[in-house]
């Protein structure tokens, strides 16, 4: 459903401008990945075609001899003469203390975007222009240390743009500017065998590197689907975690203290799915009554690991508990699952499965069960590539027809592909990036693709360029995204 | 090959390592480690955390290096980005090791059965006597795990120590070449502290690494619990 009242035709007409765009733009990005990739290729060409040389001009022993003393000379040359340019200067902070981070522009244009309704914002052009700081403090001592992270960051393309004023306070609250605090934990070694972590950390599960099954525990954020830095993409949570190792084997308990969820985009904003604004979830207040426990049992072994894991936890999703007012609430859930991955040769074949009990839903008064599976694949075997396809099946027990209706608009399965490949060219100074990710076959009920370059011009600095394409379908979260194609550029710079 | 191949390397060893990648126009970039490494028989276990630049820092990478050619080694690499532990599966060891004109392959120990050796002649390099000599890959699944056709060593009559080395490269029409320029002894035991490797096309000097190791200590009390997935994802 559009989020505009419009004709049928009027909209039919614009899809197909729509889908002319991705075509060309899909197809000048697969002409420039052709063209990265055959830079590392030319060495190919240049042996076929001096093949020919070759066959006119068969080897004998003296060129042999010849090839010898060329391949043995090759060692005298300018290098000799070359002098390194001095190490940087020493830190002046004491040993125990490391203060890392990052400051970065992030750009975003959007390229499909249709003419806003009169008192609605313009979403065309430029939709971010947003200074990002990051801030990580270290401190190591004997048998502990300590992390402290402060993330932040201000759009301003809300004021370039002019738009500004036909936001919402709500929206710009969420998308202007933000202070946060990210992992702030200590860490000790408790004994050889037990370590203690406590305070607001990432506790990744799972063996898949795109689609979550059984990394559950930390929410995401998921304001901007598709554009979100992996490093700010999961959420801290507070817990105590401890680990027991034996062997091979890693036992770990987890209390979590801090009840904190999914960030969804918000009304006003591009990537809203719904026509209108829907109240604030009830958050769970920090107490005793509300905190979460889970566990798992990893194992590394030779060529394979395995894990199991459970937890008692809340839906990081919402449900609307109450349809007339649209009142939405968070449900307690049981999980259990287990990841296995197995490695052979340049091939890493890995499986997930989940099981969720509690699930709540709008339309519907009894809790419903769901079941998970993932299966993918990494493969090495190209030179500076990593490819890496995975699917992904839920499936809700017990289907009940009602679920398909409006807020809750499920389907008893909903499958999931991710593809991605990586390739470093030039010496790891060029990164090329594609992922592609989709509900549905070919993105049937929703996904995204993702072109990106990203090029160190030195030790620190690094320029991104790329193009996010999206498509809209029933998956929830991406009914009517399709428009928000844009284009991307970032500098960032480390320390 | 084989009193190559028995050299005493060391065992239980640590080091700092820095990388200096330097491009076709000078441009430098830098990596530095901290190597730790402990034989478990004829396999080695080895962790590397990387300490800079910042783009890599915190990263750490261990490895199981099987001996034999019949198993594949056991990864790990920690990404501090996403907080995650990942195995690697490559049998393939011809790629980059972090961009360098270092392959994985030589960063670890040949299999002396996996090649035919040919001795080509004595040469003095240095004033150093050396044997040069051929080494071919046995089969085509060796030319490919290892990236290289053919590979011509220079081996120091008097310690073993392999102080040159000519690698042609299976695709790209590239010849690299490594070259020892600083060896010290450590504990008894010959080692390099500086080496530079360059890729060349045409004689065209493409990239160049120069590898300085620092600080290197033998016989460590190393805990085979500094080699585990448990210390990656903690860090140095």
């Amino acid at each position: 459903m559009s989020r505009f009242s419009l004709s049928g035709n009027w909209k039919k007409g614009f899809k197909t401008q729509s889908v002319m765009k991705k075509v060309v733009v899909l197809s000048t990005i697969l002409f420039v990945f052709i063209i990265v990739s055959s830079i590392s290729r030319a060495d190919e060409l240049e042996d076929l075609l001096s093949g020919f040389e070759e066959e006119a001009t068969p080897t004998t022993d003296k060129d042999s001899e010849v090839d010898l003393d060329e391949l043995l000379g090759g060692f005298e040359e300018e290098n000799q003469s070359f002098t390194l340019s001095d190490d940087p200067p020493e830190s002046v902070l004491p040993d125990w203390l490391q203060l890392s981070g990052s400051l970065a522009l992030q750009s975003t244009v959007n390229f499909s975007q249709q003419a806003p309704l009169p008192g609605q914002p313009d979403y065309r052009g430029l939709s971010m222009f947003r200074g990002v700081a990051e801030l990580l403090s270290d401190v190591h001592q004997d048998n502990w240390k300590a992390r402290v992270g402060i993330a932040m960051f201000y759009d301003a393309a809300y004021l370039l743009n002019g738009q500004r004023q036909f936001y919402t306070d709500e929206f710009l609250d969420q998308y202007e500017s933000e202070v946060r605090l990210n992992e702030a934990y200590l860490q000790a070694d408790l004994s050889a065998k037990l370590d203690l972590k406590i305070g607001r950390q990432i506790v990744v599960w799972g063996k898949s590197d795109n689609i979550r099954v059984t990394d559950i525990l930390n929410p995401l954020d998921l304001r901007w689907p598709g554009l979100v830095d992996i490093r700010f993409l999961r959420l801290p949570v507070t817990m105590t975690k401890l680990d027991y190792y034996q062997g091979n084997w890693n036992l770990g308990g987890m209390v979590i203290h801090e009840p904190r969820f999914n960030k969804f985009p918000v009304y006003n904003g591009e990537f809203y799915p719904f026509l209108r604004a829907v109240p604030e979830p009830e958050e769970p207040e920090v107490s005793w009554s509300n905190q979460q426990a889970a566990m798992s049992l990893s194992g590394i072994f030779s060529g394979w690991d395995i894990a199991f894991y459970a937890a008692y936890v809340f839906d990081k999703n919402p449900y609307v508990s109450d349809l007339e007012s649209g009142q939405r609430q968070y449900a307690n859930v049981f999980f259990g699952g287990g990841a296995v991955n197995y490695a052979v040769g340049n091939w890493l074949l890995k499986g997930e499965a989940a099981f969720w009990d509690g699930l709540r839903f709008s339309t519907i008064e009894e809790d419903k069960q769901r079941v998970d599976m993932l299966v993918g694949v990494d493969y090495s075997g190209f030179t500076e590539t990593t490819i890496t396809l995975e699917f992904a099946n839920r499936h809700l027990v017990d289907f009940d027809d009602r679920l398909s209706q409006s807020p809750d608009g499920q389907k008893q399965d909903w499958q999931q592909f991710a593809f991605r490949l990586t390739r470093d060219f030039l010496n790891d100074t060029l990164h090329f990036t594609l992922l592609l990710s989709s509900y549905g076959i070919f993105a049937g009920e929703g996904g995204f693709e993702r072109f990106q370059l990203e090029y160190d011009v030195s030790d620190n600095l690094t320029l991104t360029g790329g193009v996010v394409l999206y498509q809209s379908g029933d998956f929830p979260s991406f009914q009517d995204v399709g428009d928000n194609d844009r284009l991307l550029f970032e500098v960032e710079y480390r320390f | 090959m084989e009193q190559v191949d028995a050299r005493d390397d060391g065992d239980n060893q640590t080091a700092d390592l820095q990388m200096t990648l330097i491009d076709q126009n000078d441009n430098e970039r830098k990596r530095t480690i901290k190597l730790f490494s402990k034989d478990k028989g004829r396999d080695t276990w080895r962790m590397q955390f990387f300490l800079a630049p910042a783009d890599v820092k915190d990263t750490g990478f261990l490895t199981y290096d099987y001996y034999g050619g019949d198993q594949d080694d056991d990864q790990w690499l920690y990404l501090p980005d996403l907080r995650k532990t990942k195995r690697i599966a490559s049998s393939d060891k011809s790629s980059s090791f972090m961009g360098s004109d270092f392959s994985y392959a030589d960063m670890t120990r040949r299999v002396l059965d996996e090649w035919d050796y040919k001795l080509l002649k004595e040469d003095l390099v240095d004033g150093q006597k050396v044997w040069l000599i051929e080494t071919l890959p046995v089969s085509k699944a060796v030319e490919d795990r290892y990236g290289y056709k053919k590979s011509i060593v220079y081996v120091r009559q008097d310690n073993f120590m392999v102080i040159r080395a000519i690698h042609v490269l299976k695709s790209g029409n590239k010849v690299k070449y490594m070259e020892v320029k600083k060896i010290d002894q450590i504990d008894g035991i010959w080692v390099a502290v500086e080496t530079w490797m360059k890729t060349t096309r045409n004689k065209r000097t493409l990239h160049r690494t120069i590898l300085t190791m620092d600080d290197i200590k033998y016989n460590q009390d190393l805990d085979e619990s500094i080699f585990s997935v448990r210390q990656l994802e903690k860090g140095f």
